[in-house]
């Protein structure tokens, strides 16, 4: 549906790199990056504000590399909504019917029943000004869809919007890609992928580095960028040595853990999730693949619960969830006992 | 509120000091003046015919140039070109010239040897001792604050509204006339403001291109160097009178267009 073919651009000491995206109809498409990593300027260049030095763009099999922007049908909804202050809500979702000089009878009856549709009926005359963000969402997605874009290119469309109506905006993108709208979404937040996306990207230094679902993706991240992204906080530089047959990851400090047979590198970076990993307060009985005896250094809230940190020979983030903590009674300086299965452990290659 | 500190009272005081310097002299000439001269220059011919030759001439000049000002400024503010910063100290020239110096290269220029002179010859026009060659004087020393005024209007437009405008398919032209021209316009209107009243308070230049038909400034000295201060006060009086009215009318203007407060722009 939408096809990018190893699109180059530099933009002064910047540049996207051999860019190649794949996008299927009616996919809700998050491509995940840092600020900074080029996410902005590849939906620039989808949408035509710019052009690729090298490389071609694809819609329905249609090379649309050269094309003016009004005749690409892609449509585009910037970070703070780029409301036009000069204009009414009405004018505002009326612009792109007035560009392809629509009657004036068949313009209000689609602002009418658009502005129903996105729940702003009652701002349509209102100056843009005094708008909330969650409103100025809307407003701005009902001016770009109005005019039924084959595709919808969204920069980081949560992150100017109250934490207390991010919810609402989720689900009005959630009920849009439902509807069969295929979506492209930047953002910088990994929670926005596993939430929405069918599909993600990651996006580092102008190079799109994975891709794949967001288990696949987050599951198994190619790199410890990616892992990193995915909220994991547990690396450790190994080398694979086998111990009686058993496939073992050894630490450069005094850790040895046992991992599941697979394809890895000889050496590389392991991660463990946070949420992988158990603690008991006593030592556990019955068999577990890997179990260490450690301190508890310090005890954060996070948005999960609680993070532990534990000092047991090599250092661990673990995330337990609030009423868990409260059941476990451990403070600073406590004795545990840290259990992970095999498979919680993967090898990635590079050296972090 | 300003605070009672030593600090703040030194500063308040040199402030007041540049204050009176400017309100001074011109209260001192307000209360020289009497009520019974002021209300013979307005009944005299010469200085209504003056004050009203400068005002519509300045304004004339101010809006045929605002037509070609409008889109350079809007190329200053967006586009990049080779020696950008050259066209910048040329457009800021005309205001560190000394006017009369200003004056003799309009005149030049104007003159029926000079380029434009010789347009306007062609179609029997003189530009010399004529209105037409006024507004050529005053537009040459204040053209650079329209301009000036507008490029920090179009400037300060975010650029992703008109780049959200050309993705909801409008074309250049309609993204400059809905977009980026309603947004800069109180800057615009300021630099027109600026640029009619300097225009019109303009003396050294237009006095070398046409000492007639006289402008009010012209005709302020004039009186002054024929029959002394006490002829040229009453005129001088009444011309600042007018264009202050005149000036805070159209201040009002732009204060009663819709208030648009650009964004700032996000991070890329």
């Amino acid at each position: 549906m939408l096809k990018l073919e190893n699109i180059n651009k530099k933009l002064g000491a910047f540049s996207l790199s051999e860019v190649c995206i794949d996008i299927r109809e009616g996919e809700y498409f998050v491509l995940l990056g840092r600020s900074g990593s080029g996410k902005t300027q590849l939906l620039e260049l989808i949408a035509g504000l710019t052009n690729p030095d090298s490389g071609d763009i694809w819609i329905d099999n249609r090379k649309i590399t050269g094309t003016k922007i009004q005749n690409r049908n892609v449509g585009l909804v910037f970070q703070d909504y780029a409301v036009f202050p000069n204009m009414t809500v009405y004018e505002n979702i009326a612009y792109s019917l007035h560009s392809v000089k629509a009657k004036r009878s068949e313009i209000h009856e689609r602002v009418t029943a658009i502005a129903g549709e996105f729940n702003i009926s009652h701002l349509l005359n209102r100056s843009t000004i005094h708008l909330s963000g969650g409103e100025l969402q809307r407003v701005a997605l009902a001016r770009t869809l109005i005019s039924h874009p084959r595709i919808l290119l969204l920069d980081e469309p949560l992150a100017s919007i109250d934490a207390s109506l991010k919810d609402d905006i989720r689900r009005l993108l959630r009920k849009l890609h439902k509807k069969g709208l295929t979506i492209v979404h930047v953002t910088h937040d990994y929670r926005e992928a596993v939430s929405l996306a069918t599909r993600v990207g990651v996006i580092h230094n102008g190079r799109i580095i994975q891709t794949g679902t967001p288990d696949e993706v987050f599951s198994r991240p190619v790199n410890k960028f990616v892992a990193r992204y995915s909220g994991i906080r547990n690396f450790y530089r190994v080398k694979l040595v086998r111990e009686n047959g058993i496939l073992k990851a050894r630490c450069d400090g005094t850790g040895s853990f046992v991992i599941k047979e697979s394809s890895y590198p000889a050496e590389g970076i392991m991660i463990i999730k946070s949420s992988d990993i158990k603690i008991h307060t006593s030592e556990p009985t019955g068999s577990f693949a890997n179990c260490f005896k450690g301190i508890v250094k310090e005890i954060y809230p996070s948005e999960y619960g609680m993070e532990i940190v534990i000092d047991a020979g090599e250092i661990f983030y673990v995330d337990v969830p609030s009423d868990d903590y409260k059941l476990l009674q451990i403070k600073e300086l406590s004795e545990v006992w840290i259990t992970f299965p095999a498979d919680a452990g993967i090898v990635l290659e590079g050296t972090g | 509120m300003i605070k009672n500190t030593p600090f703040n009272w030194i500063m308040l005081f040199l402030s007041s000091l540049v204050l009176l310097f400017i309100l001074a002299p011109l209260v001192g000439m307000f209360m020289k003046t009497g009520g019974s001269e002021l209300l013979e220059t307005i009944n005299d011919n010469d200085v209504r015919e003056s004050i009203w030759l400068t005002l519509w001439v300045a304004f004339a000049a101010t809006l045929i140039f605002a037509i070609g000002s409008v889109p350079l400024a809007w190329l200053l503010a967006r586009k990049r070109f080779p020696f950008k910063k050259i066209v910048q100290g040329i457009i800021d020239l005309p205001v560190v010239l000394p006017h009369t110096a200003a004056g003799l290269a309009v005149l030049g220029f104007i003159s029926r040897d000079g380029f434009l002179g010789k347009a306007a010859d062609a179609v029997g026009l003189t530009l010399i001792n004529n209105p037409a060659g006024i507004a050529i004087a005053m537009a040459f020393v204040s053209v650079p604050f329209l301009i000036n005024a507008a490029r920090d209007g179009f400037a300060a437009v975010p650029e992703r509204l008109e780049k959200a405008a050309l993705t909801l398919g409008a074309s250049r032209s309609r993204v400059f006339f809905t977009v980026s021209l309603p947004i800069a316009w109180r800057s615009i209107m300021t630099g027109f403001v600026m640029m009619f009243a300097r225009g019109m308070s303009e003396f050294g230049a237009v006095v070398i291109v046409a000492y007639h038909p006289m402008i009010a400034p012209v005709l302020i000295y004039e009186r002054f160097s024929s029959f002394g201060i006490h002829y040229a006060r009453p005129a001088s009086v009444l011309f600042i009178l007018v264009a202050l009215a005149l000036f805070i009318l159209l201040r009002l203007i732009p204060a009663r267009k819709k208030e648009i407060k650009p964004v700032s722009d996000a991070e890329a």
